[in-house]
């Protein structure tokens, strides 16, 4: 008891002291903390949700029959005539959007006929007995309608409602006929009967999965057997919501990366948790002596400085909780549009802040302050009695080892750059993750050697272009290397972060832009305007493609077709084009870089296929391997003729079902464009001119990476927050000297430029840092950590307006960072300063 | 007319609520060349006077003039550029910046101030406080007398017309303190430059023209030697 | 004539275009066999309609019901897709364990879709899901499977298809097409399996299934019906039936048919047959329903008069959904004379309309 009397009285007491700079540290923490909490939370809501999407409604099937591009209605016959008590739902999936609001719906057709009993049953419990015959047949009076729709409470449409529903590239009109209770993972939907939702979606022939309930014994798997002897070939029988699991593991994967991106936060904000404890720890080296000359061991003084950054840390976690509860709704935003745009269709679920968040949060708060507390800790209490009493080493003067932290930066880059050459373990890249944590330790050692030999070099030559005051900057940030290391140290890997991910981001879409270019050289693209995602290609209706080929101006029209389908497990994207087309317009590159015509006609050897890049990495492929795909009821072998790049998706699909339009040489690309508008004027269609297209892929692009940009930018501003204050404390262990200044003539004037430069050259210094540090791992993100997890190939590429851009603003906050230290600088009473009595 | 003039000056501190009066209807007036000691007790105001000297510090009655100048008339610039041009000083723990070498030291007066070739000034003001050679030294490799006397050069940089020094000799030794006040006493002469010593000391007290004793923010005597 | 009521509601459910387009029940009707064992999509509603009493060797005794319902939804020739609901499919089953006092039953509602459930004459089947009737010759195999158990049995018509009514027409109500076209076999030894789950129990009896066709057969003052299927241990079998009315009343179309033991009819009009409850009522906990249970049958010119008791109450099935109506059908025990000696059997009987009144038309 009396220890945490004392503690308060020395470590926490003086906190208080400084509370500009004691908050400052604790936010940082707090946004560190807030950040890895928002992407944890907000992962499990994004990600996590997307299941209900489609399997709302899927009641409690156990198994599910599906194959490439839909099972043969038959199948239902045959599995519901089996000799077994098994419940059979045919379902055909897809999605509607209700014209009025623009949400986007799972589209359902169930066989109402054989489970709309529960429908009915669902809306007649409320009513009473008496009236329940009619209620039961107000249900069933319209099932045989093609109008007919029964829709999820949430969406808030009453029985009668008439609804205008957009499915492909047709505006429908339909009527609620009922609404079922959405709750208890049943999202909202729109549930029409098969019949209905075949005719709404021309989709004849097929259902999309069969769902089946089997009786408990035996087993799942005996189950599974015993149906596939049943089965056609091709057709599938796996545990119900497989194809969730597959697109669980590229979420994961997804999920991972970003969460990887929230602990760089966290990482800066250990920088200057070290740095506040370094401070504290110098500052107080006379106390540390008396009270060690009292009496206390070296214990009590390391568990001081380690309770007084676990105050910090505590303190951080609590404020980090709400904070972080916030920023998830906006994370949830953001990640719902990525995982939308790069693998499936999603709606975001709710953010639950439970026990385990919470206990997340301290751990991470309180765990990152003692971690980063311990060494500077350590070294106050190995602070002996007499040397800490002796006054005069009242400067911040820790001894550091440039040149033996130079060598073992350099053992660590080294390690690093072997690290970076190791393959990826189990789908993902650990060891380009660790090369690029050794990088980051590289050159957090190798920091103050840097800023010695930048700050010596630059002292002088500031001195003469920016006057006196620089020259003091840079000396006095020299004079402090420890302390000014740490800083360069946060916020130069804040900026490495932003400008690894910066670069490649920026090389990504770089090529991508390149590759759009070669994939898109039609003049005019069409598609239905249903809402189109990675797994969800809306259809044209056919005969369109044909339509419009006839109209005069109209060189030539390319159908592009995307069929979902799974390989080994992993969903994937076949798409198939007209050969004819594709042979004279397009202009592709092939991995082996032989002429298109070649690698085309090879092609039209029915089983001849070119796969895309992400395809073959993740299925370990080559050219001249073959492959085994099931397409409907057959199983066909391909011979892979050739690798093409692609960067839609890492499923390897090249385009949406959609039509791209050729406009003959010398006819007018608006005439043509607007004939094209006549003729489709019936049909709900979305036409791009090409360069439409290609703003419309880079803003999905650019939505698609908003979040990372987030994440950086967070990183950022707890770097800031960082500099700022720890430039208060440098402001306030050097009043002396401050104070000094204005006796030897120094304008208020010149003592806030000398902050502000200060500030300014930590800015400075960490812009030169973080942008060679940034580059190092941009080139370990490009070629070791996306293409591992991802399988993107990405030609580098300076993104220079976007860098410059960034750097500038973090510049711009750094020197704003300054301006409040300089303030108090400013204001500092120098009498009391200088003048000893 | 005296380069400095304290005309009846009052200073009232507040110290935990509690007004002080550190200096109590003073008056005084030190003219160019002249040498003055202020002597007595810790608290007795030397410091106070010296603060009020050098403009760092306005008094809250009566008034200050520098050169002629009354200190509380001056806005911030006026100000800087009157302890620029006019005053210098000295203190007792010296106030060497550590991350400067001897010669940065002595040039910073100059530099703040704008000028843009200090070297051969301090080149010049070293050479006068026999520190020649040393200039590219670091305080830290240098001795007590030695960094006053870098203090000192430091001081006359821009040849001030007053010089005003809290303790000059408080933190040497008897010999060496000796060294630093003849030279004081030497160089101000040379430069016709005034200067008010707050000194302890008997010997600094013993080379003064004046010597004013100071007691509870008081002149209790002044004798002109 | 049978109940059905179900399909009659579905019927109403799926509030019927109007019927003329459908083929009525009218005299005349000239039948042919195995053909008239299928389907007649021209008329609107069709059953097929098996019940048996079985016993196991050691003297436990089952009674079982499986019927298939159709009824007609649609014959727009644009609606032909697939999954297009031409045709309902409407199934009940149905398991009486007398001396374990159980009764199980199920139903299921169908369309025809992708073959999920039909009839089919060239496939000799009928089928609603994984219950079906399977024709082997002049023999039928029923399997149906349900969660708690399965029936897989063999049914041999030892006597020639019974056609009810006169002139191949069965009159339900006054009026030209309030009738049905009527088969009956009503002497189908049957052996078979029925499935517990936990054990398979090897059981022998007697069927007995009606096949019925016939569109908007009744009207509406027609509130229920009483019907008995009567296998006699001399050999014979008796059909009867009569239609309640609201007032209470019962319609003047009752009628019966007399099967004797060389399979020759004889038409039983409602004068020739008393059909009357002795007063001892089941009530039913679900639906409250009170069921005359215990009945007294007298046909003066067969000298014959006979008690229909059940050996379990409890034979009511009730729809889940409350789409289909709730009705009674169960196995009985026949014991009385005829003439002088003594005559006992077993049958099945269906009383209908006792809940609520069952909506006849559409």
């Amino acid at each position: 008891m009396p220890l945490f009397v004392l503690f308060y009285r020395l470590m926490v007491r003086p906190l208080f002291r400084e509370p500009v700079r004691t908050l400052l540290t604790i936010l940082a923490i707090a946004l560190g903390v807030a950040v890895v909490l928002a992407i944890d939370l907000a992962g499990s809501a994004a990600t996590g949700s997307f299941r209900s999407s489609m399997e709302t409604l899927a009641g409690e099937s156990d198994l599910e029959v599906v194959t490439s591009g839909g099972v043969p209605e038959n199948v239902v016959g045959t599995l519901a005539t089996l000799p077994y008590s098994i419940r059979v739902s045919p379902r055909i999936e897809d999605y509607g959007v209700i014209v009025d609001t623009k949400k986007a719906l799972p589209l359902i057709g169930l066989d109402l006929v054989a489970e709309g009993s529960a429908y009915a049953q669902s809306e007649t419990q409320k009513t009473a007995e008496s009236q329940t015959q009619d209620d039961s047949e107000h249900v069933f009076e319209h099932l045989g309608d093609a109008d007919s729709i029964w829709v999820g409470s949430s969406v808030g449409y009453k029985t009668g409602r008439r609804v205008e529903l957009l499915i492909n590239d047709q505006v429908r009109k339909y009527t609620v006929r009922g609404v079922y209770p959405d709750s208890h993972g049943n999202e909202s939907a729109i549930v029409m009967d098969l019949a209905a939702a075949q005719n709404a979606l021309c989709r004849y022939g097929r259902v999309d999965r069969i769902l089946l309930k089997v009786p408990g014994t035996p087993g799942l798997e005996d189950w599974q057997q015993r149906l596939r002897t049943v089965l056609p070939a091709g057709v599938e029988v796996r545990p119900q919501g497989t194809g969730t699991n597959e697109n669980r593991r590229m979420l994961a994967a997804f999920g991972w990366n970003l969460r990887l991106l929230s602990y760089i936060s966290l990482v800066v904000g250990a920088f200057l948790i070290y740095n506040t404890i370094s401070v504290s720890v110098v500052r107080r080296r006379p106390e540390i002596g008396i009270v060690r000359a009292l009496g206390a061991s070296r214990g009590v003084i390391l568990s001081a400085f380690v309770g007084e950054a676990v105050c910090f840390g505590l303190a951080g976690a609590l404020i980090g909780l709400p904070l972080g509860r916030l920023m998830a709704t906006g994370a949830v935003r953001l990640m719902a549009a990525t995982v939308e745009s790069l693998y499936v269709s999603s709606r975001p679920g709710t953010i639950e802040l439970n026990a385990e968040s919470v206990l997340l949060a301290l751990v991470i708060g309180v765990g990152v302050a003692v971690a980063s507390s311990y060494s500077p800790a350590r070294e106050g209490s190995q602070v002996s009695p007499v040397e800490a009493m002796a006054r005069g080493r009242r400067e911040y003067d820790v001894r550091v080892h440039k040149a033996r932290d130079l060598w073992l930066a350099l053992a660590l880059g080294l390690a690093a750059a072997v690290a970076s050459r190791a393959p990826a373990v189990a789908g993902k890249p650990f060891l380009g993750y660790l090369a690029a944590i050794l990088l980051v330790a590289a050159a957090a050692l190798a920091m103050p050697a840097f800023v010695d030999a930048l700050t010596s070099v630059s002292s002088k030559l500031l001195g003469k272009l920016f006057g006196v005051e620089a020259m003091l900057a840079s000396r006095s940030l020299a004079a402090s290397l420890r302390r000014t290391s740490v800083l360069v140290g946060a916020l130069s890997t804040a900026i490495a972060m932003m400008t690894a991910v910066g670069i490649m981001v920026g090389s990504f879409r770089q090529t991508v832009v390149l590759w759009m270019s070669d994939q898109l050289p039609a003049d005019l693209y069409l598609r239905p305007a249903g809402s189109a995602a990675a797994d969800r290609h809306p259809t044209l209706s056919s005969g369109l493609a044909e339509e419009l080929a006839r109209l005069p101006g109209v060189a030539a029209v390319e159908r592009l077709r995307a069929y979902e389908i799974s390989y080994q497990d992993m969903p994937a994207t076949l798409a198939s084009a007209d050969l004819n087309v594709l042979r004279s317009y397009h202009h592709s590159d092939f991995f082996s870089g032989r002429p298109k015509a070649q690698v085309l006609a090879e092609l039209r050897d029915s089983n001849a296929v070119i796969v895309s890049e992400p395809f073959t990495y993740k299925h370990h492929l080559k050219t001249g391997d073959s492959i085994t795909l099931s397409l409907g009821e057959t199983q066909a072998s391909f011979l892979i003729t050739d690798v093409y790049y692609d960067y839609s998706s890492e499923r390897g699909s090249t385009a949406p079902s959609n039509l791209a339009i050729y406009v003959s040489p010398g006819a007018q690309l608006d005439v043509v464009r607007a004939e094209i508008e006549k003729a489709t004027a019936d049909r709900r269609v979305l036409l791009f001119s090409n360069r439409d297209l290609r703003s419309e892929a880079i803003r999905i692009f650019d939505r698609t990476f908003a979040i990372t940009y987030a994440l950086e930018a967070v990183a950022v501003l707890v770097a800031v927050m960082g500099i700022a204050g720890a430039l208060l404390a440098l402001v306030i262990d050097r009043r002396r000297e401050l104070g000094l200044l204005h006796f030897l003539g120094a304008a208020t004037g010149q003592v806030r430029k000398l902050i502000r430069v200060e500030a300014g050259l930590l800015g400075l210094l960490a812009n030169f840092a973080g942008l060679a540090l940034g580059f190092a791992l941009s080139l370990i993100l490009i070629y070791v950590i996306n293409k591992q997890s991802f399988g993107w190939t990405i030609r580098f590429h300076w993104p220079v307006e976007v860098l410059l851009g960034a750097l500038t603003v973090v510049y711009g906050a750094t020197v704003l960072a300054g301006l409040y230290p300089a303030k108090v600088a400013v204001h500092l009473n120098p009498l009391e300063v200088v003048h000893e009595e | 007319m005296s380069i400095l003039s304290l005309q009846d000056v009052s200073k009232d501190y507040l110290t935990d609520g509690q007004p002080v009066h550190a200096l109590n209807g003073l008056s005084l007036n030190v003219e160019r060349g002249e040498f003055v000691a202020l002597v007595g007790r810790s608290g007795c105001g030397k410091s106070t006077l010296l603060n009020l000297a050098g403009a760092m510090d306005f008094p809250t009655s009566g008034k200050v003039l520098v050169d002629g100048v009354s200190t509380s008339s001056l806005k911030d610039g006026g100000l800087t550029r009157l302890r620029r041009e006019r005053v210098g000083f000295i203190f007792q723990s010296f106030q060497l910046l550590h991350t400067l070498t001897v010669f940065e030291n002595v040039e910073l007066p100059l530099l703040l101030a704008g000028k843009r070739y200090p070297r051969e000034v301090a080149q010049e003001r070293l050479a006068w406080v026999n520190l020649e050679g040393l200039g590219d030294r670091y305080p830290h490799q240098l001795s007590g007398g030695q960094m006053q006397r870098v203090a000192i050069a430091r001081a006359l940089i821009h040849s001030p017309s007053i010089l005003l020094a809290d303790e000059p000799t408080g933190n040497l030794d008897t010999t060496t303190g000796n060294v630093i006040l003849e030279l004081l006493r030497r160089l101000t002469r040379e430069q016709n430059t005034a200067i008010v010593v707050a000194t302890h000391s008997l010997e600094a007290a013993s080379l003064a023209n004046t010597l004013v004793r100071l007691r509870d923010g008081k002149i209790e005597e002044i004798t002109r030697c | 004539m049978k109940s059905r009521l179900t399909c009659i509601t579905a019927a109403v459910l799926l509030l019927q275009p109007l019927a003329p387009q459908y083929r009525t029940a009218l005299p005349g009707y000239h039948y042919q066999f195995p053909r008239d064992h299928f389907n007649h999509p021209d008329f609107q509603t069709e059953w097929w309609y098996y019940t048996g009493n079985l016993k196991w060797a050691h003297d436990r005794r089952f009674g079982f019901e499986l019927t298939f319902f159709r009824q007609a939804v649609s014959r727009d020739p644009a609606k032909v897709a697939t999954w297009q609901v031409q045709d309902l499919y409407l199934a009940h089953l149905a398991l009486s364990d007398l001396d374990g006092g159980k009764f199980y039953h199920a139903e299921r509602t169908n369309r025809s879709g992708p073959g999920i459930a039909a009839v089919s004459e060239s496939l000799g089947r009928i089928w609603n899901g994984n219950w079906q009737i399977q024709w082997h010759g002049s023999d039928q195999e029923l399997k149906a499977v349900d969660e708690r158990f399965q029936l897989h049995l063999t049914l041999h018509s030892e006597k020639p298809p019974v056609i009810h009514g006169e002139n191949g027409a069965s009159q339900k109500a006054e009026g030209a097409g309030r009738a049905s076209h009527y088969v009956s076999l009503t002497r189908l030894a049957t052996s078979g399996v029925i499935d517990l789950g936990d054990k398979k129990i090897e059981v022998r009896g007697t069927s007995w299934m009606d096949h019925e066709f016939f569109t908007d057969q009744l009207e509406p003052e027609q509130t229920g019906w009483d019907w008995l299927s009567l296998q006699l241990e001399d050999y014979t079998e008796l059909m009867l039936f009569h239609i309640r009315r609201k007032d209470g009343s019962i319609d003047p179309h009752a009628a019966g048919t007399y099967v004797d033991r060389d399979g020759k009819t004889t038409h039983l009009r409602s004068s020739d047959f008393k059909l009357q409850p002795t007063g001892e009522k089941w009530t039913s906990p679900t639906t409250g329903a009170e069921y005359p249970i215990h009945w007294k049958i007298v046909i003066p010119k067969l000298g014959i008069e006979l008690e229909a008791k059940t050996p379990l109450e409890s034979q009511e099935l009730t729809g889940k959904t409350k789409l289909a109506p709730n009705y009674w059908e169960g196995a009985i025990v026949l014991t009385g004379h005829r003439n002088a000696r003594s005559l006992g059997g077993a049958g099945y009987l269906e009383m209908t309309g006792y809940d609520r009144p069952v909506r006849l038309a559409p």
